[in-house]
C-alpha cells in the first residue's frame, strides 16, 4: 500500500515551551503526527513541505519491511561476529559512550519513483561503524558484513520466517562516512526510522541502511550467508538489465544515481499567470550535484537553476528557479548533474527489467490561467 | 583503551618529572608528608584549594606512589578550576590505583568541566570495563551526567547502573525520565509504572513516576492513559506544579481548553504565588472564549513579568475579541516597544490600528514602513498597506502594493481581492474582472485536493 500523509507542523511559541519543563513535552509535541503502530509502514510525506534543507522528523520517509519491532534500551544488544578476533554483544550505553560523528546525509529509497517523495535529507549522528570494526579486530580476508534487523517474517509465501539482513562489502563499511546511527536531526532515532539503532551508508540506496540494527557478522568470500539465501533476501534490489532477448544482466544495487523532483508546485496544480518560484531538490551518491535546470516545456529548453546552498558530498541540495507562467498547460521538469558526469536521463533507460534507480526526469503538470 | 594506558603512563611519568630530588630519609619522609597531607586537607577544608594543591603536590612529590597524594591533589587542583592540571594528577592516581573508582568518578567530572566529550567518553568507558557491577558508580555518574545537561551519557550510566541489579526507585524514575526523553516510551512506562506500584514509596517520587508514565503514553497515542496518570501525580503530589501544566497542555493539544483551564485553576489555588500558570490560564481562557477571565490573568502575569512577550499577543487577541481595538493596538505597542524583534509584532500592530476609528494612517503607515524593515518580504506588510491606501484614496500606490504582496505569496486570494475591487474603483472594468477571476482560481487551486507524489 502506498499512500502519502500530510502533515503540518506544530508551531508553538518558545516562551510557551520554557515553561513546560517536564522532561519529555518536546518529544510529545512532535510524535503527535504520525499515530503509532507496529504494522510495516511505508509512508512518504510532499517535499513541499519541507523548509530549508533538512527534512523535519515528522516529514521522514517510512519503508518496512516486516512489522516494526518494539525495542527495548535495557535488553537491547549489538551482536559483532564472524571473522573478528574479538566477537562482542554491544549494550546501547557502549554506543553511546562511543566515539560519535554527526553528518548530514540523505537516504533515498531504491524504489523512490521519479519526483517522488520517498526520499529525505538529515543531520544524522552515529558511531563509525570502521571503528567498532577496528575494536572488533577484523580478520584479514573479510570481505563482506551481513547486517541483520530485528524485524523478521517471510518475503515469499515459500520462504523461511528470518529477519532482515543486507550483505555490504567491507570497504562500504569502512568508510569514514558509514555509521551505525543513533541519532537523526540531534533527536534519538523514532521507532519507525529505526530505533534504537540502524546503520548508515550515505551514498548508497537505503536498503543496505539496515534499521533495528542487532547483528554484524564479518565474513570472508567463501562462507555462507545462509539466511540471506535460504530467505530470498539476496533476490532484492538488484538492477535487472536485458541486455538481449532472454539475456538478463543482474547487478547489485549500490550508490544512489544523481536525481531532482520539484517541491513546488506539485502535479497537475493550478497557478494564477505571473512571476513564480519554483523549488526542489537535487542529491547524488557520486560526487557533487554540480548543476539543476528546469524546463516549463517538458523538456524541450532548458534554464539553470540556482544552488541554495554549495554542494556537499552526501547531502542534497535545494535549488530555485523563478519562472514566468504564461497562460495554458505546462510540463515542468528538473534534470540535475553530478560532478562525476553523470546526469538524470529524460526517460527511463532502455532495457530495465527492475522497479529501482528510478532517477529520469519527471513530469509535474501545471495549468496556469 | 591503549591511547588511555600511554596518557596514564606520560601523566605519572611527567607528574614526576616536575619534582626537585629529596634528600630525606624513610622515617622523615613519611613525617613530612603526613604533615603536608594535613596543611593540605586543612587548606581545602577552608577553601583555600590553590595551597591545598601546593601542598597536596610537594606530598605527591615526596611520595611518587601516593595514589592519596595525587588524589589530593586532583581535587584541589579542580576544586581551583585548575582543570588540566587536575586531570594529569588524577590519571596518576588511577594508573596507581586502578581498583579504586574514586580517581575515574572524579575525572569523569574535570572531563565534564573541561567539555571534553571523547575524554569524557573514554573514561566512562574505562569505568564500565573496570567496575561493570559497581552500582553507586553509575547512579552516581548517572545524577552528575544529568545534572550536567549530558543526557545521552546519563542514560548509559542509568542502563549500567540497571545492569548492575541493584534497584533504587529515585535511579529508576530518572531512568525512565530519560527513556521518555529517547523515545524509548515502553521501556519508560514499565520503569516508571513499577515505581507507581510499588508500596513504601514516597509520594512525590510515586508522582514523579506517574507523570513520567503519563508523558510516555502520550507519546505512544494513548492520551486518555496519558490523561489517567497526570491526573493521579497532581493527587498525589499536589504541590508539583509541572503535572498541572503537563496535564493542561494535553487537553490544549486535544483542544479541551475548558478543561486545560479547570486544571490550571486547580493548580492556581494550591500555589497562588506560581507565576507558571498564569500564561497557559491566560491563553487556554482565551481559547476557551472566557476573554474578560484571559484579560485579567494576562494583564496580573504583565505586572509580575514584564518580559512574558507572548502574553502580549494573548492578551490583544482577547482585547480584539472583546472589540476593543484600541486597548489592543497599546498592547501591541507595548510588545513591539520592549521587544522589537518579535516576530509579526509591527504588522499585528498595524492589523490592530485598521481596526480603531477613527484610524491614524500616517500611523499605520509608519508601523508598516517599521514592519518592511525588519521583514522585507513579508506579503502581510504590502496587503495591510494596500489597504490603508485605499482607505486613503490612494488607489495607484494601492495597486502596486496589492500586487506586490501577490507576488510574495500568489496562492493567498485576499490580495487579489482587495486589488479587483480597486481595479474597479479606477474604472479599469477589465483588469478587475480578470483579478477576481483570478482570486475565485486561486481559491479553487487551494482547496483541491493535493495528488499524491509516491
Amino acid at each position: 500500500m502506498k499512500f502519502t500523509q500530510e502533515a503540518t507542523a506544530c508551531k508553538r511559541s518558545m516562551t510557551r515551551r520554557r515553561l513546560l519543563l517536564l522532561p519529555g513535552i518536546c518529544p510529545l509535541m512532535r510524535e503527535a503526527l504520525a499515530a503509532p503502530t507496529h504494522e510495516p509502514q511505508n509512508l512518504s510525506f510532499p517535499l513541499q513541505a519541507i523548509e530549508g534543507a533538512i527534512t523535519p522528523l515528522d516529514l521522514f520517509f517510512v519503508r518496512d519491511h516486516f512489522n516494526e519491532p518494539e525495542l527495548s534500551v535495557s535488553a537491547w544488544k549489538l551482536k559483532i561476529d564472524g571473522r573478528v578476533a574479538r566477537p562482542a554483544e554491544l549494550s546501547l550505553a557502549d554506543l553511546l559512550e562511543s566515539p560519535t560523528k554527526n553528518l548530514e546525509a540523505v537516504l533515498e529509497c531504491a524504489g523512490n519513483t521519479a519526483g517522488g517523495s520517498a526520499v529525505s535529507n538529515a543531520v544524522w549522528e552515529g558511531v563509525p561503524l570502521a571503528y567498532l570494526l577496528r575494536q572488533a579486530g577484523v580478520e584479514p580476508g573479510a570481505t563482506m558484513v551481513l547486517l541483520e534487523g530485528a524485524d523478521s517474517g517471510r518475503l515469499m509465501q515459500d520462504s523461511p520466517s528470518s529477519p532482515y539482513c543486507r550483505l555490504v562489502p567491507i570497504g562500504k563499511c569502512l568508510q569514514p562516512e558509514s555509521l551505525i546511527a543513533l541519532k537523526l536531526n540531534d533527536r534519538f532515532l523514532p521507532r519507525r526510522n529505526g530505533f534504537p539503532a540502524r546503520a548508515l551508508f550515505p551514498g548508497w540506496y537505503a536498503m543496505d541502511s539496515v534499521k533495528w540494527l542487532q547483528r554484524i557478522t564479518i565474513l570472508r568470500s567463501d562462507d555462507p550467508a545462509s539466511g540471506l539465501q535460504a530467505s530470498g533476501m539476496n533476490k532484492l534490489y538488484n538492477q535487472i538489465v536485458e541486455t538481449a532477448p532472454g539475456n538478463r544482466a543482474v547487478t547489485r544495487l549500490t550508490g544512489i544515481l544523481v536525481k531532482s523532483a520539484i517541491a513546488w508546485p506539485p502535479d497537475n496544480w493550478k497557478l494564477p499567470a505571473g512571476g513564480h518560484e519554483i523549488r526542489g531538490f537535487a542529491w547524488t551518491g557520486a560526487g557533487l550535484v554540480n548543476e539543476v535546470q528546469f524546463s516549463s516545456d517538458g523538456g524541450a529548453a532548458w534554464t539553470p537553476a540556482k544552488l541554495e546552498l554549495a554542494p556537499k558530498p552526501f547531502r542534497w541540495v535545494r535549488w530555485s528557479c523563478l519562472w514566468r507562467a504564461s497562460p495554458g498547460e505546462h510540463v515542468l521538469m528538473s534534470r540535475a548533474s553530478d560532478d562525476a558526469g553523470n546526469s538524470q536521463l529524460l526517460k527511463r533507460q532502455v532495457g530495465r527489467k527492475d522497479g529501482y534507480e528510478l532517477n529520469f526526469c519527471a513530469p509535474v503538470r501545471c495549468s496556469v490561467q | 583503551m591503549k591511547l588511555f594506558a600511554i596518557l596514564l603512563l606520560l601523566g605519572s611519568i611527567l607528574a614526576a618529572a616536575e619534582c626537585a630530588p629529596s634528600s630525606l630519609g624513610e622515617k622523615e619522609t613519611l613525617a613530612k608528608f603526613q604533615e603536608l597531607d594535613r596543611r593540605a586537607q586543612s587548606a581545602f577544608e577552608r577553601g583555600n584549594y590553590a595551597a591545598a594543591a601546593q601542598q597536596y603536590g610537594e606530598a605527591a612529590c615526596l611520595v611518587p606512589r601516593s595514589a592519596r597524594a595525587f588524589y589530593g591533589l586532583g581535587i584541589a587542583q579542580a576544586a581551583a578550576g585548575r582543570f588540566p592540571a587536575a586531570r594529569k594528577a588524577l590519571e596518576s592516581a588511577y594508573a596507581i590505583l586502578p581498583d579504586n573508582v574514586m580517581p575515574l568518578a572524579m575525572l569523569a567530572r574535570v572531563e565534564v568541566a573541561m567539555k571534553d566529550i571523547n575524554r569524557l567518553k573514554e573514561v566512562l568507558r574505562l569505568a564500565a570495563q573496570r567496575f561493570p557491577n559497581d552500582a553507586e558508580l553509575h547512579s552516581g555518574l548517572a545524577r552528575f551526567l544529568a545534572e550536567s545537561h549530558f543526557l545521552d551519557l546519563a542514560l548509559a550510566e542509568s542502563l549500567r547502573f540497571e545492569q548492575t541489579g541493584a534497584s533504587d526507585t529515585a535511579s529508576a524514575v530518572a531512568l525512565a525520565v530519560l527513556e521518555n526523553g529517547v523515545g524509548a516510551y515502553e521501556d519508560a512506562i514499565r520503569n516508571a509504572q513499577a515505581v507507581v506500584e510499588q508500596s513504601g514509596v514516597p509520594n512525590a517520587v510515586k508522582a514523579s513516576a506517574a507523570g513520567v508514565t503519563g508523558l510516555s503514553y502520550e507519546s505512544i497515542g494513548d492520551r486518555e492513559q496519558a490523561i489517567k496518570n497526570l491526573t493521579l501525580a497532581i493527587d498525589l503530589a499536589p504541590m508539583q506544579e509541572n503535572s498541572y501544566l503537563a496535564l493542561a497542555y494535553l487537553y490544549e493539544k486535544g483542544q479541551r481548553f475548558k478543561e486545560a483551564v479547570a486544571i490550571l485553576e486547580r493548580g492556581r489555588k494550591q500555589m497562588p504565588e506560581s507565576v507558571h500558570f498564569l500564561l497557559p490560564l491566560g491563553s487556554n481562557l482565551v481559547w476557551a472564549e472566557q476573554y474578560q477571565a484571559a484579560v485579567d490573568v494576562l494583564n496580573e502575569l504583565l505586572r509580575k513579568t514584564p518580559d512574558a512577550w507572548e502574553a502580549y499577543v494573548r492578551l490583544a487577541e482577547a482585547y480584539r475579541n472583546t472589540g476593543r481595538p484600541n486597548l489592543e493596538t497599546d498592547t501591541l505597542r507595548k510588545l513591539a516597544q520592549a521587544k522589537p524583534d518579535y516576530p509579526m509584532v509591527q504588522i499585528l500592530t498595524a492589523r490592530a490600528m485598521l481596526t480603531m476609528y477613527p484610524v491614524d494612517y500616517p500611523a499605520v503607515m509608519l508601523t508598516l514602513a517599521a514592519a518592511e524593515k525588519s521583514a522585507p518580504n513579508d506579503a502581510d506588510t504590502f496587503y495591510l498597506r494596500g489597504k490603508a491606501y485605499t482607505a486613503t484614496g490612494h488607489a495607484q500606490e494601492a495597486v502596486a502594493a496589492f500586487q506586490r504582496a501577490i507576488e510574495l505569496r500568489p496562492m493567498d486570494p485576499s490580495p487579489y481581492y482587495q486589488l479587483g475591487l480597486t481595479y474597479r474603483k479606477l474604472g479599469q472594468a477589465e483588469l478587475a474582472r480578470q483579478t477576481l477571476s483570478r482570486m475565485e482560481h486561486v481559491k479553487q487551486a487551494a482547496n483541491a485536493p493535493r495528488a499524491g507524489q509516491d
